[in-house]
């Protein structure tokens, strides 16, 4: 079902979009979408529950067209139910400067360049329009004075495009510069009036179009029907207004919750250690850079930034406070939540220590199973994906606007330091209970399959980077790995996982050595992108049901510690394996049934080993 | 290229949209006039159905159609 067909069904069925459809909704863009959503959900009562009322007059020196429609679209994603108020059509300076707005959260202005330009000039005395166009900006402020006398209410104006209609009209270089001269002035002197008052906000439209490669006009709807922005454009200015109306509304985030490896720097800190990362220099270690350049920017003004990371918290705490490329010291975090536990229970606790609402998180990592159990588990949660190319990190964290504030008060500017203070006391040691629901959604699969020609040069691989669920530390080579696998007194398996996002390919392996009494396992490895989900436990059952079935009588498993591979060290004991005499060797009757966790189905592969 | 059954199937599922009716009332009654259709609801008509259909309208033309198989063939 597409996200306009989601939202019909809502509004039919008298409910607002849930959490989820308003996440889609938010990252819409096209504007033929939001204006056919924004008319859907006129449907809805003022009062519906959930949303945050925001009333919003718009006032236009032009048509207003489908912006209410886009407007709409624009604030109820974001968590508002908005009143949109239309000005009366050609009214514009008598409707402002009288206030007959009243008492609402905001006022959206159009504005176009109508509005500041005579009906006719002359191209020969460029200075003549320079004073035309002053004169206009001095009258509009004393509107707005006069608007601002009478009403409390904040006023959201925008920066101008100056039409190549306009500008192409005057042919001499010298005169066109100094065109654009007067044009930048009055930009200028709009964007000056947030100074004027702190009842005026001002965005920069000429930017945001630039930036956006939006064309601004649709020359035929600009004669017909007296609108000179393209939906395009429209679009962007509800943008705009939204982040501005989320802001003056108390919507806006206040913690940036954090993953590590392959979010704040490349690579796997437990697989490639702290020397193997890619943080600063050339791309993409710049991208890493940069990005933490970035959220300790979003710190300075007053944005809480707490650290999700699935590692070992000792190797983390030294490569941050150590590594000579890393900007977001461990000082820098006011929560550090960095266990095997799952994200969601760690980002509730960070939430409960700081004092604060989930609502008030965004959370970015480049996992989409972790996206996916907090988006599941914490649906008030704000999620951005870093997955993918690092180059685009930075803009995915900052153009949604998510931590806008009006303005930066004192303790905007504290507010980082305070909560460290604060969930200092707390105590993230508790353990977390398992998101069963979640893992069931997810439909995971384990496929085993005793190692084959094509697959031992992977399961050698894994030998070779796994660090952290590596049991003894042993690295079996790929010679090694293929005589076992030919072996009949041994065993290589492979595990291969799966689930609704996707097919993570190999990403275990087991060496046994098959007695005829005992199977003693010598290593298993598996990759930290599973673990959470308890698939080594499906593993320990399915290798000693193999076992059993074989005739062996007892099943034996080793661990010997690294300082890299403590998520592993109560493998055995998790699966019902009993310590014994021998320091680092635990038993299991083959008989026994280890309890496979009801999420995941295991299917054998048998492949053809020619 | 649209093919014409997707050209009037787009075109009815738009214009009943926009004005508050069914593509099965448009086939018996297709004169637009009959409906709401007004400046703004023509022009809200005209810019999904450029975005739909990835074509561009003489605003003329659109203008001066006065039924649903006016606009068909427009966007044909």
């Amino acid at each position: 079902m597409n996200i306009l067909d989601t939202v019909r069904e809502a509004v039919r069925d008298g409910r607002v979009p849930d959490a989820a459809t308003r996440a889609v909704l938010g990252q819409v863009t096209d504007p033929a979408v939001l204006r056919q959503a924004g008319r859907t959900l006129a449907g809805l009562a003022l009062d519906a529950p959930g949303l945050r009322p925001v009333s919003v007059a718009v006032l236009a020196t032009c048509t207003i067209g489908p912006y209410e429609q886009m407007l709409r679209a624009t604030l109820i994603a974001a968590g508002m139910m908005p009143d949109i108020r239309p000005g009366r059509y050609k009214m514009f300076e008598l409707s402002l400067g009288s206030a007959e707005y009243g008492e609402t959260d905001m006022v959206s202005c159009l504005l176009d360049e109508s509005y500041f330009l005579p009906p006719q000039w002359s191209p020969v005395d460029i200075e003549a329009l320079g004073e035309y166009v002053t004169q206009r900006m001095v009258q509009f402020r004393s509107i707005l004075d006069s608007a601002l006398e009478r009403s409390s209410t904040t006023i959201l104006l925008h920066t101008l495009p100056l039409p190549g209609t306009v500008r192409d009209a005057v042919i001499s270089w010298r005169d066109r510069a100094r065109l654009s001269r007067i044009w930048h002035q009055l930009n200028a002197d709009l964007l000056a009036l947030v100074d004027h008052s702190p009842k005026i906000a001002v965005f920069d439209l000429v930017s945001a179009l630039g930036e956006r490669a939006v064309v601004a006009r649709d020359d035929r709807l600009h004669r017909y029907g007296d609108l000179p922005f393209s939906d395009g454009a429209l679009a962007i200015i509800a943008d705009q207004t939204r982040r501005f109306a989320q802001a003056r509304v108390g919507l806006s985030r206040k913690v940036l919750a954090l993953d590590l490896d392959n979010t704040l720097w490349g690579g796997v800190v437990g697989e490639v250690g702290a020397q193997g990362l890619q943080l600063g220099g050339l791309y993409p270690g710049n991208c890493y850079r940069q990005l933490q350049n970035t959220v300790t920017m979003l710190r300075e003004q007053g944005v809480v930034l707490v650290l999700a990371s699935k590692n070992d918290a000792e190797l983390v705490e030294r490569t941050l406070a150590e590594h000579p490329e890393v900007v977001l010291r461990p000082e820098a975090f006011s929560a550090r939540m960095v266990n095997w536990q799952p994200k969601a229970a760690n980002l509730a606790a960070a939430a409960a220590s700081l004092g604060l609402a989930v609502g008030s998180f965004v959370f970015m990592d480049d996992s989409p199973f972790e996206r996916g159990q907090v988006a599941a588990e914490l649906p008030d949660i704000a999620i951005l994906s870093a997955e993918g190319d690092p180059a685009h990190h930075v803009r995915t964290l900052v153009q949604h606007g998510w931590f806008d504030v009006l303005d930066l008060t004192e303790t905007d500017k504290k507010r980082p330091e305070l909560y460290r203070t604060k969930a200092r006391r707390a105590d993230f040691s508790a353990s977390f209970g398992s998101p069963v629901d979640y893992l069931r959604a997810l439909g995971i699969e384990l496929l085993p399959a005793e190692a084959t020609q094509f697959t031992v040069a992977r399961i050698a691989q894994l030998a070779s980077r796994t660090n952290q669920f590596n049991l003894t530390g042993v690295r079996y080579d790929e010679a090694t790995t293929a005589q076992w696998s030919a072996s009949p007194d041994h065993l290589v398996a492979s595990f291969s996982v799966r689930d609704r996002f996707g097919d993570e390919g190999v990403v275990g392996a087991v060496w046994v050595d098959c007695g005829p009494e005992v199977w003693a396992v010598t290593n298993l490895v598996l990759s930290c992108r599973v673990l959470g989900r308890d698939v080594e436990i499906a593993v320990a059952a399915w290798l000693v049901a193999k076992a059993h079935t074989a005739g062996a009588s007892t099943v034996e498993g080793r661990f010997i510690p690294s300082g890299r591979n403590g998520v592993a060290a109560d493998f055995w004991t998790r699966a019902g394996f009993a310590r014994t005499d021998i320091d680092g060797i635990l038993r299991l009757d083959a008989a026994s049934t280890v309890p496979s966790p009801d999420w995941i189905s295991v299917s054998e592969r048998s492949e053809v080993n020619s | 290229m649209t093919s014409p059954h997707t050209v009037e199937h787009t075109v009815l599922t738009v214009l009943s949209q926009i004005l508050a009716t069914t593509a099965d009332d448009l086939r018996a009654n297709p004169v637009l006039a009959n409906y709401e259709w007004d400046s703004y609801s023509s022009l809200e008509a005209l810019a999904q159905l450029e975005s739909d259909l990835g074509i561009r309208f003489d605003l003329r033309a659109f203008n001066a159609a006065s039924t649903v198989d006016d606009v068909i063939a427009l966007a044909a």
